[in-house]
């Protein structure tokens, strides 16, 4: 009963339907992509920098974090590998051993890192093969091979296939050098990363730094990135107190706030926004209602009680609201979801976003259903609230006032 | 005449006063907010731009050919003579200090670190960058002797030290010697320019020139301006004069931050119109109802003679006075909502390592320019102008001796 | 994110040749324990002592960390502290290793890659985990001598005890040195090295005194750190054979010498 008459009404009001419908839709339908986008663009610079080479979850030894020197190194690391062996979660697990060397080519010497990777399972814990820009990438059977950054090059002044010479301190304490030839030129993007890192094969390394089955780190590419913190709790229970384990959270703490910062930023400005689309809604009903003053007084008169016209009235912007969170659910998901499939892509903001330490320019939104569900929840609340008052305005008259209402 | 006008529409705006009110207060609201996040997200970025300028690149930054890239007492500005001068007597440059730089590492009993060694003038940075409000700690002096050093913030957090610890700085002189000095730490600042509160030691330049063995030349000039539309012009007069040198304006040393402000601005746009243009709408369906719930009485004035022109005042007026009172009232609290976080700022304490990611204070100032107020102006009265033009056109289509028969 | 790499990287790395760098300084560090008065004569004795015009050594550096014994052994020529020669004679795989220092510049030789490299300057610079030694034993000067003002603070039948404050402008990270001497042989016995704050950093002790050339001298160094991250660390130089004041060949602070002594 109710219900065919909200219709009815919705429809012999239909500039005034529309217009609601619009309005409300359009706003959620921006909602909803604002969230995918901010989102998206969180996790992806997340991701990005978190996948260029820190990776999602490290494994130390016990105090290495607080005091990074070669007491504190992974003595066993055929131990550690072997006790995660099968480990649920875990996508890859694979060792590093960072070390500081001075690289000497004929035209300099300068400073850098010098570090063992596993080629092969590297190239699925972080984005360093991915990053090639010259030679090719390094393999496990590479003898004193290097696979360096483009800036640490350029300072050296040595291209794909020069040779330099290295000299540092193995993890014995030892004397550590050799010659060096260039395999490789990678460009993250990242400016300070790419002028001091350079790699290689971690047998290579073991045998020349003395550093055979041992590691600094091990790093873990869970099955599920976004579970890494839970991950990093089970494996630190699995290693005992003799390692450390710390997930990208607890070492990137920094990007992790400033995300939060944006978000919270972000929801700032939507919530103005918000305030205005919530007023417009509310005068848009209360001129509706205004315009039905005296049908409602008609209707008072014949003996349909307050409740009944208050049903009324608020079906038909439950109605409305439905309708419109809805529609521009629809098409805010679909927008959220092609730009999930297809990232925007910023030029021009590479500067911008080399300063964060990220290195990417695309950014896909996240399309994410349970988010895009809530704030068509938000938005329908919102939209049925903005109502509330002129319906208890309108049904505040009575029934005679509101006959002869002009 | 135009108080007759004036006085209908004052009178059919109260008629229905719910309606007006809301609309008012929708866009006092809309008004607040923008003027809200306008001043604040301009706030952010300037603190930041302004971090950097005073703290070091200054509005132009001079350097000798190759210095930036391969940084060394070898690459010095020998003529900073010629280019006081040249500065002093410019009346569009407002300050500039001279400062040497050298990489070098301070140490400590326990524990010591990589760290740039800034020889600088205290007395002129503070009229230049007013460094002395970036201090967190200690005093804004090298002391008597000129034995203290200023050091970053991050830099104390790492080498764990205190105001009035002694530090030893040392660094490879134009002799190609390690040279080294003690210093007592007088004061740490946190100038959020990151690579300054992690790797500073500000020292006084008589100590620096010691340290250094270069009795003459800088490594960098710094050059604030009076106006910053001047920065081009100066810029020119300079790679004029001083052809060897490479003379870089703030933005080239820092694009990131120049992007940030552009990136802004087109934000801070999108924002108005977004808001604006669905306040219009509001304004709009307001006054569209208030026109044809009034034909008939429209309809009656034009037939007793009342021209069209004074029936359209009427409802400009109406329009007018809706959009005037929302902004007046937009503006008042936006105003003293600015004015309240431009006095004690917005205090982001809690956010504090997200904030420094990004080389932005915790507090933020917000700004306020009076071209927000005029700009807001202006899109409210476009607003209001434009949501009568359709219910105008309706009421002139409309056949006035129809409308007064019809209900 | 390269914070937290940059910083795993320095600490885990142990300065290149950081051994080598120390022994430079070292040999000379009790010489600058220098005075005024009476306290003055005995610190100039014992830095006559320590310390000869010239001086050809040959020493075994024990290094012991929580984890690990290292000895390596060398012979060192040098003249003052401006100059000096090293050779790595032990382990066998270093053999050949050479380091040349002037003044504040410094190469090293490596036979493995032929190759002489000039160690620049902010390497130098750098701080070396893993020794116990800080880069201020490295980064002074000649003039050392002038660094610390000399108080008698104790004596009894056999030793002085002074305490050697360091001068305002003096370029020493450390708050206090107190020393020990022997009135015996006038020889250090202990020093110990505290930071501002008075807490004890490290301790030098020189034992197994020991006719070497033309005069008594300590044959065996031990320094001990008290630093948190160092606990369990221990440097132990000893010297096998020593002559002072002798003539060096001037050849061997040239930069050939880096390769023409190396085997």
């Amino acid at each position: 009963m109710f219900f065919k008459i909200a219709i009815r009404n919705i429809f012999a009001y239909r500039k005034r339907s529309i217009i609601t419908v619009i309005l409300l839709a359009c706003t959620t339908a921006l909602l909803v992509f604002a969230t995918a986008y901010m989102d998206g663009s969180h996790g992806r610079l997340i991701q990005s920098s978190v996948e260029i080479y820190p990776g999602y979850v490290q494994i130390t030894h016990q105090g290495f974090r607080e005091n990074p020197s070669l007491e504190n190194l992974i003595f066993d690391a055929a131990q550690v590998s072997e006790s995660l062996q099968d480990f649920p979660g875990i996508e890859v697990l694979t060792p590093r051993f960072e070390s500081y060397v001075l690289f000497s080519s004929a035209e300099k010497a300068v400073g850098g890192m010098f570090t063992a990777i596993d080629p092969e399972k590297e190239r699925q814990v972080s984005r360093l093969a991915a990053s090639l820009k010259q030679g090719s990438y390094l393999t496990s059977t590479d003898q004193a091979l290097v696979y360096m950054g483009s800036e640490l090059a350029k300072r050296l002044k040595v291209g794909v296939g020069d040779q330099l010479a290295f000299v540092g301190t193995g993890a014995d304490y030892s004397f550590a050098a050799d010659t060096l030839t260039v395999k490789g030129i990678f460009q993250t993007g990242l400016f300070d990363f790419d002028s001091r890192a350079s790699f290689v094969a971690k047998p290579y390394f073991d045998r020349v730094m003395a550093a055979e089955n041992y590691a600094t780190h091990f790093i873990v590419q869970p099955v599920r990135p976004a579970e890494a913190a839970t991950l990093e709790v089970a494996i630190g229970q699995r290693l005992g107190a003799e390692y450390e384990s710390a997930s990208w959270q607890q070492t990137m703490a920094g990007l992790v706030q400033a995300m939060r910062v944006d978000s919270i930023f972000g929801y700032i400005t939507l919530a103005i926004i918000f305030m205005v689309i919530f007023f417009v809604v509310m005068i848009y009903t209360l001129l509706v209602v205004y315009a039905r003053v005296r049908e409602i007084g008609i209707l008072r008169a014949v003996g349909t009680g307050p409740g009944q016209i208050f049903s009324m009235l608020l079906l038909e912007s439950v109605l409305l609201g439905l309708v419109s969170v809805l529609l521009g659910g629809l098409i805010g998901g679909a927008l959220a979801y092609y730009f999930h499939i297809n990232p925007i892509v910023f030029s021009g903001f590479d500067e911008q976003f080399k300063q964060y330490g990220l290195a990417l320019t695309a950014m896909p939104t996240d399309f994410a259903p349970l988010v895009i569900l809530r704030d068509m929840a938000v938005m329908f609340v919102l939209s049925v609230s903005a109502t509330l008052y002129p319906i208890f305005k309108v049904n505040a008259f009575k029934p005679i006032e509101a006959i002869h209402h002009v | 005449m135009f108080r007759t006008i004036c006085r209908i529409a004052w009178a059919s705006l109260v008629r229905r006063s719910s309606r007006s009110v809301l609309v008012v207060v929708m866009i006092s609201m809309s008004l607040w907010g923008l003027l809200f996040m306008e001043g604040i997200y301009d706030g952010m970025t300037e603190q930041m731009i302004s971090n950097a300028i005073r703290s070091d690149s200054g509005q132009l930054s001079l350097f000798a050919a190759g210095f930036r890239e391969d940084p060394g007492l070898n690459r010095l500005i020998l003529q900073d003579g010629q280019i006081t001068d040249c500065l002093a007597g410019d009346r569009r440059v407002k300050s500039f200090v001279r400062r040497l730089r050298q990489d070098g590492l301070a140490a400590t009993a326990h524990y010591s670190r990589n760290v740039m060694i800034y020889g600088l003038d205290l007395a002129t940075e503070q009229r230049h960058g007013r460094l002395d409000t970036y201090l967190t700690q200690g005093e804004y002096s090298f002391g008597a002797k000129k034995r203290g050093a200023i050091i970053g913030a991050r830099l104390a957090e790492k080498l764990k030290v205190k105001i009035g610890r002694k530090l030893i700085v040392s660094a490879q002189n134009s002799e190609h010697e390690v040279s080294a000095v003690a210093l007592t730490i007088t004061g740490i600042v946190r100038t959020n320019n990151m690579a300054l509160d992690e790797s500073a030691v500000f020292i006084d330049m008589g100590k620096a020139r010691e340290l250094f063995m270069t009795p003459e030349g800088v490594t960098q000039v710094s050059v604030i301006l009076q106006a910053e539309k001047d920065i081009p012009g100066v810029q020119n007069t300079l790679r004029r004069d001083f052809p060897t040198l490479e003379i870089l304006s703030w933005d080239e040393l820092y694009p990131a931050l120049m992007q940030s402000r552009v990136l802004m601005k087109g934000f801070n746009l999108v924002m108005s119109l977004l808001i604006f243009g669905v306040a219009g709408l509001g304004i709009f369906g307001v006054m569209l109802v208030s026109v044809l719930e009034r034909l008939r009485e429209f309809g009656i004035m034009l037939a007793i003679g009342t021209s069209f022109d004074q029936v359209r005042g009427i409802i400009f007026t109406e329009s007018f006075i809706l959009g005037f009172s929302g902004f007046v009232g937009g503006s008042l609290l936006g105003g003293a909502t600015l004015l309240y976080f431009y006095r004690h700022g917005l205090d982001l304490t809690i956010f504090g390592e997200g904030l420094e990611e990004f080389g932005m204070d915790v507090i933020t100032y917000a700004v306020i320019r009076a071209q927000y107020f005029t700009t807001a102006f202006a899109a409210v009265m476009l607003a209001t102008f434009v949501s009568v033009l359709f219910p105008l056109r309706l009421l002139k289509k409309a056949n006035p001796i129809e409308a007064i028969n019809k209900a | 994110m390269n914070k937290t790499a940059t910083d795993r990287a320095q600490g885990a790395s142990v300065l290149m040749a950081s051994c080598a760098l120390f022994l430079c300084c070292l040999c000379f560090m009790p010489a600058s324990l220098h005075a005024a008065d009476d306290v003055q004569e005995i610190i100039k004795r014992v830095e006559d002592r320590l310390n000869g015009k010239t001086a050809v050594l040959t020493l075994s550096m024990i290094i012991t960390t929580s984890r690990t014994t290292r000895t390596m052994k060398m012979d060192s020529y040098s003249v003052g502290n401006e100059k000096s020669f090293i050779k790595i004679t032990y382990p066998g795989k270093d053999y050949g290793i050479t380091f040349l220092k002037i003044k504040d510049s410094m190469w090293q030789y490596v036979p493995r890659i032929e190759k002489v490299i000039k160690i620049p300057a902010s390497m130098m610079l750098q701080s070396w985990m893993g020794t116990d030694f800080t880069n201020d034993d490295l980064v002074r000067e000649s003039s050392i001598s002038r660094d610390y003002e000399a108080k008698l603070i104790a004596e009894n039948n056999d030793e002085y005890e002074i305490e050697l404050l360091p001068r305002p402008d003096a370029a020493v990270v450390w708050g206090r040195l107190v020393m020990t001497v022997t009135k015996k042989d006038m020889l250090p016995a202990t020093a110990n090295y505290f930071d501002e704050e008075g807490a004890l950093v490290r301790t030098l002790q020189y034992t197994e005194v020991k006719q070497m050339g033309d005069r008594l001298y300590p044959s065996r160094w031990v320094m001990t750190p008290y630093d948190k991250e160092k606990a369990g660390n221990l440097t132990i130089i000893e010297i096998t054979e020593a002559a002072f004041d002798v003539p060096i060949d001037e050849e061997y602070f040239t930069k050939r010498a880096l390769k023409r002594f190396s085997d």
